[in-house]
């Protein structure tokens, strides 16, 4: 008689076809055959993992079509196992996976659009921040600007793709018009937010994106008006971090140590 | 702004209430039907932020809650996943919720999920298992939770205990409630080819505060059928006349209309919910004559 967890180690590897049919015996005789009945359990598992990445990735999926789409879905479902109780914490790895799916390589695009879509999923259900006034900016002492190390709302997310994916996101959404892409239009970079509980897309320039990468990355003010100054030299900075400021996607800011010191603060204080 | 939020949890009438999907937030806020409770599913809201969360404060506003688990994997050989717990605790502190549940199956092993209520063999080693771990989940969450049967389309061939006798034992041996799932007694009967009568008869009924009404759908092969639990149909006639027996041997206890796949407008789950509610009133009625 088989032990619990050998029990259901040797389920699990039945329903993952890792054990040649081996399981069916475990099963009590009945009307059907083990095989059969496991097959409702395999086809269960699979449906509603399937589901989850086609709630999270529906522009992918129609760019595939649907067979496709469930061929890719399974080779990642045995692959990628899910390690959660949670399906909304599945298909975190799916655009890499699509990045090296060998079936997917005449469609460049295909994983830097689902990077969007997880993107735009971890958005969505990402906590809230009290948004930040531009007069506690003010406060700091001009001599302590270059020490100032922004945080951005824990809703945002930075990507930057060599493809029109945002445009490619707008085209197939269901609502929307047949339109025409051209994938020569370049590459774009994007900051997806939050503002109350929708999820937007904004594009950003290149020193916009540098300035808010760095931002993202922890270092301090300084550092981030160089990075952003050397992608676009003509970059409106003050401009932009009021207007960042103000949209929200920057919601905190704290001292760091400055410029003599090699530590990089990482902690969020108000 | 004013919040209406009750300051300690509403408790959960023993009338019918429906699962709520996110499809029918607007509706619920702008309707405010006539519903007794809504249940939805914890892991939906495990989220930090966001509109889930959002809609289910605003809707918690007006209405009693139950949380109803579907991913603790409460049978499973590995260890209850903490973080899992964590999260339900949060949740449960947010909300408040008057009923709490999960299932009595397992869907992980090794760490990695199966995403699917799948049944435990009904063994000794596993009933002192699945009790170890109902226990923990409890003074976790400092509190009752009650589990549910699930449907299941294969029995184990070594197992020893009928289904029906290893859901009284855990209730009775840990204290926690059973969420009697009525549909899924079906299911498992006709596929199992035991009796439905003999598992409501077994059941103790001072255990039993909550119930499940869903629908079916059926696997056609060549040589026979399968009932499929897909919460994706009306509930099946003979559903409604086993609730019925159900509510007489238990009494009036909160229903749940549940409906996941092809979600229907508000309009057709209420319809649904009346039925249930005018079985617990016939049933409110002979008790008191």
């Amino acid at each position: 008689m088989p032990g619990l967890r050998d029990l259901q180690s040797r389920f699990a590897a039945a329903v993952f076809e890792e054990d040649h049919g081996r399981f069916a015996v475990e099963v009590r005789a009945g009307r059907f055959g083990g095989e059969r009945l496991l097959q409702i359990y395999r086809h269960n598992s699979f449906a509603s993992l399937t589901r989850a990445l086609e709630a999270v990735y529906p522009v992918a999926a129609r760019l595939v079509g649907d067979g496709f789409f469930r061929y890719a879905a399974d080779c990642y479902i045995r692959q990628h196992p899910s390690t959660s109780g949670n399906l909304h914490d599945f298909g975190d790895q799916f655009a890499a996976f699509l990045e090296a799916f060998e079936p997917a390589a005449t469609l460049p695009y295909l994983s830097d659009v689902a990077r969007l879509e997880w993107a735009w999923h971890s958005v969505f259900h990402a906590a809230g921040h009290v948004a930040l006034s531009l007069e506690q900016l003010a406060a700091v002492p001009a001599a302590l600007h270059d020490r100032l190390v922004f945080a951005l709302h824990p809703a945002t997310q930075l990507l930057v793709s060599d493809y029109p994916i945002l445009a490619i996101w707008q085209a197939n959404q269901p609502e929307a018009e047949d339109l025409e892409i051209n994938l020569a239009a370049g590459g774009v970079r994007l900051l997806v937010l939050r503002r109350g509980l929708d999820v937007e897309f904004k594009t950003l320039g290149a020193g916009e994106y540098q300035l808010l990468r760095a931002c993202a990355d922890g270092r301090d003010f300084a550092t981030a008006c160089a990075a952003a100054l050397a992608a676009e030299p003509e970059f409106d900075l003050p401009g932009a971090l009021q207007q960042h400021v103000l949209l929200g996607t920057i919601a905190a800011f704290h001292l760091g140590p400055g410029p003599d010191s090699t530590v990089t603060p990482q902690g969020i204080t108000t | 702004m004013l919040s209406p939020s009750p300051s300690r949890p509403f408790p959960v009438p023993a009338r019918a209430g429906i699962g709520l999907r996110a499809q029918h937030y607007r509706d619920v806020l702008e309707q405010r039907p006539a519903v007794g409770w809504f249940e939805v599913h914890s892991e939906n809201y495990f989220g930090a932020g966001g509109a889930p969360l959002d809609y289910l404060e605003r809707i918690r506003a007006h209405y009693p809650l139950s949380l109803h688990g579907v991913g603790l994997s409460l049978g499973s050989a590995d260890a209850l996943n903490r973080a899992h717990l964590r999260k339900l605790r949060s949740l449960i502190e947010r909300f408040e919720p008057a009923l709490v549940s999960e299932h009595l199956c397992w869907s992980s092993i090794g760490g990695r999920y199966l995403n699917d209520l799948l049944p435990l063999p009904y063994t000794e080693e596993a009933l002192v298992h699945v009790c170890a771990h109902i226990r923990a989940a409890q003074d976790f969450l400092g509190r009752e939770i009650l589990v549910e049967n699930v449907s299941s389309y294969l029995e184990y061939a070594h197992s020893t205990i009928p289904e029906w006798e290893f859901l009284a034992a855990v209730a009775t041996e840990t204290g926690c409630g059973i969420l009697l799932d009525v549909n899924n007694i079906y299911v498992s009967a006709v596929n199992h080819g035991f009796d439905a009568d003999q598992y409501l008869r077994a059941l103790p009924a001072a255990a039993i505060r909550e119930m499940h009404l869903a629908g079916f759908s059926v696997n056609r092969y060549e040589d026979g059928e399968i009932l499929i639990d897909t919460h994706s149909a009306p509930v099946a006639e003979p559903v409604w006349a086993l609730y019925r027996q159900a509510a007489q041997q238990f009494g009036p206890v909160p229903t749940l209309i549940e409906w996941d796949t092809d979600i229907p407008p508000l309009a057709v789950l209420q319809a649904e919910m009346r039925k249930a509610d005018a079985i617990l009133d016939e049933e409110r009625h002979a008790r008191v004559a």
